[in-house]
Formats: C-alpha cells, structure tokens, sequence
C-alpha cells in the first residue's frame, strides 16, 4: 500500500555538527544520513564542514574526506570509483546518482546526501537491495539456447548486436529501481525499471530462445504494468540509459505479439 | 529484533521533475475529472425535474464559487486531454529521450492554461 509518511522508527532526528578544524575559508556544509544498527536510536542527519580547497572534484571525494579526516565512523559503499562497480549509488540533493561520477560543483548550496529511497538501512548510508537481486535472479538473466550446441559459438548479426545497445551497459547500481516511486509503494511485487530493463536485454537478444516465455513471464498487472511513465528512472541513470524506454518497448511487444 | 531496521526516506526528499509532476496532475485531474463528471450527470438529471432546478444550478454557476469551479473543470480537462495525448505518444514508444520528455511536458503544462484561455473566450464570446 502507498504509505507516504515515514514509519515511526524511520522518523530523521537532527544528529551532530562537526566544526571545521582545519580554518579554511573554503568551506562546505554537508548532510549526511546516519543510522547505527547497535543503538537503537532513530536515524539522524550530521553535518559536516568540509574543507573543499583540499577535496577533489566529485562527492565520493567528500566522503572519502569526511571518513578519513573528520569522522571514521560513517559507513558507505564503495569500490571502483570509476561508475563502473555502481556502488557507491545514493541520493545527492534529491537526486539518485552515483557518488564517484558526480561532481559537487554541479550541486548548488548545501549538500544532502541520502541512502537509496525507500530501502531498509543496513548502516548509515548502506541500504538493503536484497530484494532486488531476487528479481534480477526471477528473470533469469542468462542466455537459453537449448537446441543449439554449447560448445559452438552462435552468431549474431551486427543489426541484432545494435539492439543490445543502451541495455547491456546496466551496471545494477539499482538509482533507477529506487527513484520509482511505483516500486517505493509496490517494490514487493513490481519489478522495477533496473530489471526491466534487463528482462528487455535477455528478449530482444536474437541468440536467445525462449523470448516468448520471457514475455509471458513480465506480462502481469503487477511486475510490468505498474510502470505509470514518470520516468525519474531515466532522469537518474548515471550511465544515460532509458529503463522507461525498455518498459515501453516489452509493453508494445505484448500488445503487437499474439502470446 | 525484526523491521529494526528504517525505511529510508523517499517523497520526502526525491526531487521533482517536469515529467514526474505532469504525472502526479495526470493522476489528480483524472479524480477531479471523474467526481466532477458524475456531479455534471447529476446537474443534467436535475434539469429533466423543471424549470425550478434550473434556477437553483444557474444561480451556482453565475456565483464565484461557480465560475471557479467552471474554470477549474475546464482547465483540468485541458491537461488531462493533452497529457494523455503525451502518454499516447509514449505508449507507441516515443519521446522517450530526457529532453523531448521535457518539452512534451513543458506543452502539457503551459496548453492546458492555453486551453483554459482559449475555452473561456470561446465561451464568453459565443455562448
């Protein structure tokens, strides 16, 4: 059920401030979302001061900062820094992205960062995309060619490889799944634009060979339909992709083919 | 133990967008639409009763309160038509590109006041 107001538990409180330090005149105010699983507290906001004459360009930067400078207990993902692992995705002012292709420069005023919307916080600003991974597992993303030889390779015509284009660079770093307020109100059941768009990817792959059961499977009220076109998937993707796009398409395949 | 663990927040602090906001309103007008259908039917089948009923809906229609409500009726048929036009559009798979999304929906929001305009003077001078 849609629930707009957070649960009691969830409720942010104002947590600490940490001066400055350093006296830099440069500095920058940053919000962070903590949440300590071993106090059973509620979580809170902390604000920072940054030093910004001394941080490089993006808000991975900051936070690498904040962790090794000023507060060694804030917990975050990270790894490659490069937006190719998609681990360090969350919500920066508003926005989902990710922290290491993201540059503060193009964040105005203070800065806000968030969790992913709408999942259970494991710690600070690690949330739980359990889920999510159960319905990448569900539409079993892997190529099934069963009459053809496994040893052999199957080609592809160029044409066929362009159709995989804007699909396959998915990195599941999960800013699209989470910025849908479908999937906030209907997680459990909708499938979300990050596994759409992949359940697209295995359908119009012409090597695979069960595209029909594949579109038998996403066409319910619930896992596909619930896709309203809002498109804050599209707006968030930190690879340029378009999940709605690919929703729309697997839509207008149900509707043209007779299944 | 279980569901210790929050809800991270969401509405509260997602941004919005041009295309989500034309969204939301397509939801709210279609309500709107609905409720105020049902309540038209209702004023039309009050007619067929006589010719003290007219008074009573003329009366209403001529206050403030009605002329607010013709208004806003006309406007949010206005976007409904045209951001159904946009989703159709969708529906055949196009559009979908961050910038066009927010040209269509630039079009929807500021048509549907052109629209508004438009009826009223349409109204004022014809009927």
């Amino acid at each position: 059920m849609t629930q707009i107001n957070l649960p009691e538990n969830s409720k942010v409180k104002k947590g600490k401030y940490f001066k400055d330090q350093t006296g830099s005149k440069n500095l920058r105010k940053v919000s962070i979302y903590r949440w300590d699983p071993s106090s059973g507290e509620n979580p809170r906001i902390d604000t920072y001061e940054v030093d910004m004459d001394n941080c490089p360009s993006k808000v991975l930067d900051i936070l690498n900062k904040i962790k090794n400078e000023i507060d060694p207990t804030i917990a975050y993902r990270r790894s490659c820094a490069h937006g190719v692992c998609g681990s360090c995705a969350m919500n920066m002012n508003g926005k989902n992205g990710l922290a290491c292709t993201t540059p503060h420069a193009e964040i105005d005023g203070d800065i806000d960062i968030y969790p992913l919307p709408h999942l259970k916080v494991k710690k600070d600003l690690i949330g739980d995309l359990d889920g999510l991974y159960k319905q990448y597992q569900s539409i079993e993303p892997w190529l099934k060619s069963n009459s053809k030889s496994e040893t052999k390779e199957i080609i592809q015509s160029k044409e066929d490889r362009a159709k995989l284009d804007g699909a396959y660079e998915c990195i599941m770093c999960a800013c699209c799944s989470t910025s849908c307020p479908s999937y906030w109100w209907n997680g459990d059941k909708y499938l979300g634009p990050a596994v759409l768009l992949q359940a697209y990817r295995w359908i119009i792959d012409s090597r695979d060979e069960e595209r029909e059961l594949r579109l038998k499977k996403v066409a319910d009220e619930l896992k596909l339909y619930r896709c309203h076109t809002i498109l804050n998937c599209t707006n968030a993707c930190p690879k340029g992709l378009n999940p709605a796009k690919a929703i729309a398409e697997i839509k207008k395949m149900l509707a043209t083919a007779n299944i | 133990m279980e569901n210790k663990a929050p809800l991270s927040p969401h509405i509260q602090i997602y941004k919005w967008h041009i295309s989500s906001l034309v969204s939301i309103s397509h939801r709210i007008t279609g309500i709107i639409n609905i409720i105020v259908i049902t309540f038209i039917c209702l004023l039309a089948s009050l007619l067929v009763l006589g010719k003290s009923n007219y008074e009573i809906i003329n009366l209403f229609l001529s206050s403030l309160i009605g002329k607010f409500f013709i208004l806003g009726l006309t406007w949010s048929f206005s976007f409904q038509i045209l951001s159904e036009i946009r989703h159709l559009i969708m529906d055949l798979g196009y559009g979908f590109e961050l910038r066009t999304t927010k040209i269509t929906g630039l079009i929807v929001i500021f048509g549907s006041i052109i629209l508004t305009v438009a009826f009223y003077l349409i109204g004022k001078n014809f009927f």
